[in-house]
């Protein structure tokens, strides 16, 4: 096929304006999944996204669509719209020309609608902006329009409405796709295959998938990572329809898969260009920026023995799953685990919980720590990112910690609640920007309701805590936010102990701002009396600083832990009991001879309530 | 040694329930319907089909004790007992003096009642008494007052009756320490031969547990129901009451054969609907619903010899038969020990290894180890037995077995 009749795009949007479902009306329209086959946001097949009804990995399909006579290919990427997987949007957007933008037409533009829109413009792209779900009640798609062309430029007559839900105005959306995205470009004869994700199959090694700028590839060529010079012989060639589906060749413009048989996700690097061994091109495709992890927490089995079992399951969910990083930690409360990277909470929970369905584990996970910098008395900085490994106060000069750039999308009238939880977050205020010129909105009367983008600086630990559930609540749910690290700054840091049962939890100790360091050493042991269940004795929790204690709690001690009366003989049921409390358990990790379940180190995410 | 995992015992317990109540009591999650006695009739239809079925393949065994519980077995109108017994006389092999026990409710007994159970060879009543303090009966929706259950008690010793125990209750919403004591004193006082005593669970879905959530009647203090099993303990440690089990004393002698049998983790079929049963090896239950028990039993032929069938298959055409569980020997000796630590006999090694062929040092000795750290187990002369405070964290010694 010419590459005059190809169209690569992605969808972006804030989360749960309605990609995947916008997917799913294209797949149909063009046949590519037939209306049998057809289920609610079919690219999403992974459990987890299924139950939680969100895109966690970005997800390439290659359609095919007839237009006056002639035959286009088009490949879609999907991307997921929440914060914490926002590289999965980068990396498609360097696989496309186009990228269709969704608006949700009864929120209208939120935080991360403006941080992909910005994204899209750095890579040059052309941008259909799309408002979808005009089916609903009160949607309100004239004044969602007017914002788009306030806040970006976009022409009235460029702006499409959709439902995806129903199907209307998708045939206009395709004619869009084809008229004003560009076909691809090709400069050279040489292969040149930008490397935008990768997957891991056991019978076919590393599985790249790629968007061919220039060149073609086929089974039984031998390949070249033009970073890591690794070499292979390729195992199969193919395009996503959505299955994976074998072809014969793979030529310039087009998106797809390349199986490399190569055993280590290392050799085959996401943002790699993958060329030919006897043909070689001399000039790579821009890559990636190397993902940082953004939090750190320790991964401990629940029974100790599990060791060997969580790494082999480390090892493997990572090639599945890049943006994962973790090496060997010990905790002398917890045992052996790993100290792991993640882009987020949202993150941490999915690995936590990947690793317990898919490998059968019980895990722990600790309190989440983000990554300081810390200037030592001799001159040397380290990074830290573990309240453990935090050196003596006496040997630090200083303390760095990590800052964002938060974006915030919120109603006028809820600017005072946000400056106020934002403020108590130790957070400065950058600048404002309306989002919309009320003057020529008539559907707006009130100025309350335009909405405003506000921008902070704050750090990031104090973001992580509790932040965006107050922030949603205090809003009435209209804000949304998305943020990106900016940089580092110092700041009078402590750490705080945690000792329970006069034994200190080094898993629950946790860096903190000088200032709030007494609130939240009180708030921290009310929150673990209560979450630590009554032991058979009684058990003190005490916070403190050094030597110093700051706070204290009791636990009393449990009088009595009996079954009722076992009647006409059901001992079955009794027995079931008894299993659950087992199960229960189980989820609670022995530190000393108290059982502290998994909530009690998560409690530091809600010590600002 | 020698191991011999086939070793059985060849006595059966008899549980037969009786799914009727004259009202529903607010805390009861109990397989029981107030309002639905037209049933009654074609019920002790089915359940003379259930014993002709399950006499007839289990008629190697014999049977030891007979349990009429409930529901409210009392309720029963005259004549109904009386062939349900002649039944299990007519298909199972009965021991000579069985011990057959029947639950009453102070409230529909009287003279006449007690008399004709008497004559039907029923040997032992059970009264759910549950209090003596007429406030706290009215919090459980009793239908009898204080009064009610202390003249039933004096009317079922003048109609003969030699064994008869009293259910109380502890850890009742409002209760106090004292109201308790004053129960316990009374109860001793009027001498009954067994007393249980169980602490008020608050069942899922049961309108009490719903009064409670929604604040209506204050939540029961746990601490407070654990100073109450101690209290109950210091009373009756100086009376002729010897504690048997975690919940339950009794005159030498007298102890519950009948449950005695679930403790000691040997077999008994239980008959009606949602009885449970435990024989040759397997746990399996009735369905719950009365209807549905009184239709699938008219499929059993009342006129068919059922006695060659093997047990397995037994169970397995029952057509009022589900939850059918095959227990293998690792999660019988786990149970052996759930159930045989409530007793203050506690388990022998010689009787653990008699029935297992294995000593239970060696296959639970961590566990052991354990308990007996933590204080809540001793070994007294190779035989395991919980210690006082190990009868109040009972749960955290069993959950070591599984
Ligand atoms: N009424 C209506 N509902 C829609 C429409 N489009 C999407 N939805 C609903 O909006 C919700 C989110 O849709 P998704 O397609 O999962 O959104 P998404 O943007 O892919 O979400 P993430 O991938 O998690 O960012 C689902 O409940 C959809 O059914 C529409 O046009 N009309
Ligand atoms: S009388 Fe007994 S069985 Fe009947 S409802 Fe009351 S507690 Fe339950
Ligand atoms: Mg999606």
């Amino acid at each position: 096929m010419k590459t005059d009749h190809i169209r690569n795009f992605s969808i972006i949007a804030h989360i749960d304006h309605g990609k995947s479902t916008l997917a799913d009306r294209l797949l149909e329209i063009t046949g590519t999944v037939s209306s049998r086959d057809m289920t609610e946001q079919i690219m999403d097949q992974m459990e987890l996204e299924r139950e939680r009804g969100i895109t966690i990995k970005g997800k390439a399909v290659k359609m095919s669509y007839n237009k006056q006579g002639s035959r286009f290919q088009l490949n879609l990427i999907d991307t997921p719209g929440h914060v914490d997987f926002g590289y999965e949007v980068s990396r498609a957007l360097a696989a496309c020309e186009g990228a269709i933008l969704v608006v949700d037409a009864t929120q209208g533009i939120q935080a991360q609608t403006l941080a992909n829109v910005y994204l899209a413009m750095e890579h040059d792209m052309t941008i259909i902006p799309v408002v979808n779900k005009i089916d609903l009640q009160v949607a309100q798609p004239a004044r969602v329009s007017l914002e788009l062309q306030q806040a970006f430029g976009f022409t009235d007559e460029e702006i499409i409405f959709v439902s995806a839900k129903d199907g209307s105005g998708i045939e206009d959306l395709l004619a869009a796709i084809i008229e004003r995205i560009p076909p691809p470009k090709t400069e050279y004869n040489e292969l040149r295959a930008l490397v935008f994700d990768s997957n891991y199959d056991p019978y076919k090694g590393v599985v790249a998938y790629v968007r061919l700028f220039d060149g073609h590839i086929e089974k039984g060529s031998q390949m070249l990572m033009m970073a890591t010079g690794s070499k292979a012989d390729i195992l199969e060639v193919g395009n996503f329809l959505p299955r994976p589906t074998q072809t014969s060749v793979l030529a310039a413009g087009e998106v797809g898969y390349i199986a490399t048989g190569l055993k280590n996700v290392r050799e085959c690097r996401v943002g790699d260009t993958l060329t030919l061994t006897n043909n070689p091109s001399t000039k790579p495709l821009p890559g990636y920026q190397p993902l940082k992890p953004m939090v750190f927490a320790g991964l401990y089995p629940s029974d100790g023995d599990e060791y060997l079992v969580l790494r082999t399951a480390l090892e493997k969910l990572q090639l599945n799953d890049a943006a994962l990083v973790y090496e060997p930690e010990t905790s002398a409360a917890l045992g052996f685990g790993f100290r792991c990277g993640f882009l987020g909470l949202l993150h941490m929970e999915i690995v936590q919980e990947r690793l317990e369905r898919e490998y059968g584990l019980n895990l722990l996970i600790t309190a989440p720590s983000v990554r300081y910098s810390v200037t030592k008395t001799d001159g040397e900085e380290i990074e830290v990112d573990s309240p453990a490994k935090l050196p003596p106060t006496h040997l630090i000069t200083e303390m760095k910690e990590p800052i964002l750039s938060l974006n915030i999308v919120v109603p006028a009238k809820f600017i005072g609640a946000v400056m106020d939880i934002v403020t108590a977050k130790r957070g400065e205020f950058v600048r404002m920007e309306y989002l919309q010129n009320n003057t020529l909105d008539e559907s707006v009367p009130d100025s309350s309701e335009s909405r405003v983008l506000l921008e902070y600086r704050a750090p990031l630990s104090e973001i992580l805590m509790d932040f965006y559930d107050q922030l949603k609540s205090r809003t009435h749910g209209y804000a949304s936010m998305d943020y990106s690290i900016f940089g580092y700054k110092a700041a009078p840091l402590v750490k705080l102990d945690i000792l329970v049962n006069n034994q200190p939890v080094d898993a629950l100790s946790l860096i903190v701002h000088k200032e709030k360091s007494l609130q939240q050493g009180k708030t921290l042991v009310e929150r673990l009396k209560n979450l630590i269940p009554r032991q058979m004795f009684e058990v003190p929790v005490q916070a403190a600083i050094g030597n110093r204690v700051i706070s204290r709690e009791t636990i009393r001690a449990l009088r009595k832990n009996v079954l009722a009366k076992c009647y006409g003989g059901d001992i079955t049921r009794k027995r079931k009991l008894l299993e659950k409390q087992a199960e229960g358990k189980k989820r609670m990790k022995r530190v000393g001879n108290v059982e502290i379940p998994q909530e009690a180190f998560l409690a530091i995410l809600q010590l600002d309530r | 040694m020698m191991i011999n995992p086939e070793i059985q015992d060849d006595s059966l317990s008899i549980y037969i329930h009786i799914p009727f109540c004259q009202t529903k009591c607010p805390y009861c999650d109990f397989n029981t319907y107030s309002g639905i006695e037209s049933l009654i009739p074609d019920y002790v239809k089915a359940i003379n089909s259930e014993i002709h079925y399950w006499g007839d393949s289990l008629n190697d065994l014999s049977v030891r004790t007979i349990f009429f519980g409930g529901g409210t077995p009392s309720y029963l109108p005259e004549g109904h007992l009386e062939s349900i017994l002649n039944q299990v006389y007519k298909f199972f092999q009965i021991e000579s003096a069985p011990e057959i026990t029947i639950e009453c409710n102070p409230n529909d007994i009287d003279t006449d009642k007690l008399t004709y159970l008497r004559k039907t060879g029923i040997n032992r009543l059970s009264f759910g008494v549950q209090s003596l303090d007429d406030n706290l009966l009215t919090i459980l929706g009793r239908r009898h007052s204080s009064e009610d259950a202390l003249t039933a008690f004096a009317k079922a010793r003048e109609a003969g009756f030699n064994n008869i125990s009293l259910d109380f209750m502890y850890g009742l919403p409002r209760q106090t320490l004292t109201q308790w004591e004053d129960t316990l004193n009374q109860a001793i006082e009027i001498n009954p031969d067994h007393l249980s005593l169980y602490c008020l669970t608050l069942e899922p879905g049961t309108p009490m547990k719903k009064s409670i959530d929604s604040a209506n009647i204050p939540s029961p203090d746990q601490d407070l129901a654990a100073d109450m099993y101690t209290t109950a303990n210091k009373i009756l440690e100086n009376t002729v009451y010897d504690q048997y089990e975690i919940s339950n004393w009794s005159k030498p002698g007298l102890n519950s054969l009948h449950n005695l049998t679930y403790w000691r983790n040997k077999q008994y079929i239980g008959m009606g609907p949602g009885g449970h049963s435990y024989v040759h090896k397997t746990r399996f239950n009735n369905i719950n619903s009365p209807r549905q028990y009184i239709k699938r039993l008219n499929h059993i032929d009342p006129n068919k010899n059922y006695n060659k069938r093997l047990p397995s298959q037994t169970i397995n055409t029952m057509p009022t038969v589900e939850n059918i569980e095959y227990i293998e020997s690792k999660l019988e000796m786990s149970e052996t020990i759930m159930l045989g630590l409530r007793l203050s006999e506690g388990i022998s090694e010689e009787s653990f290894n008699h029935r297992f062929g294995l000593s239970i040092h060696e296959v639970f000795k961590e566990s052991i180890a354990e308990a007996i750290d933590l204080g809540l187990m001793i070994n007294e002369n190779g035989t395991l037995k919980l210690t006082d405070k190990g009868n109040l964290f009972s749960n955290e010694v069993f959950l070591k077995f599984f």
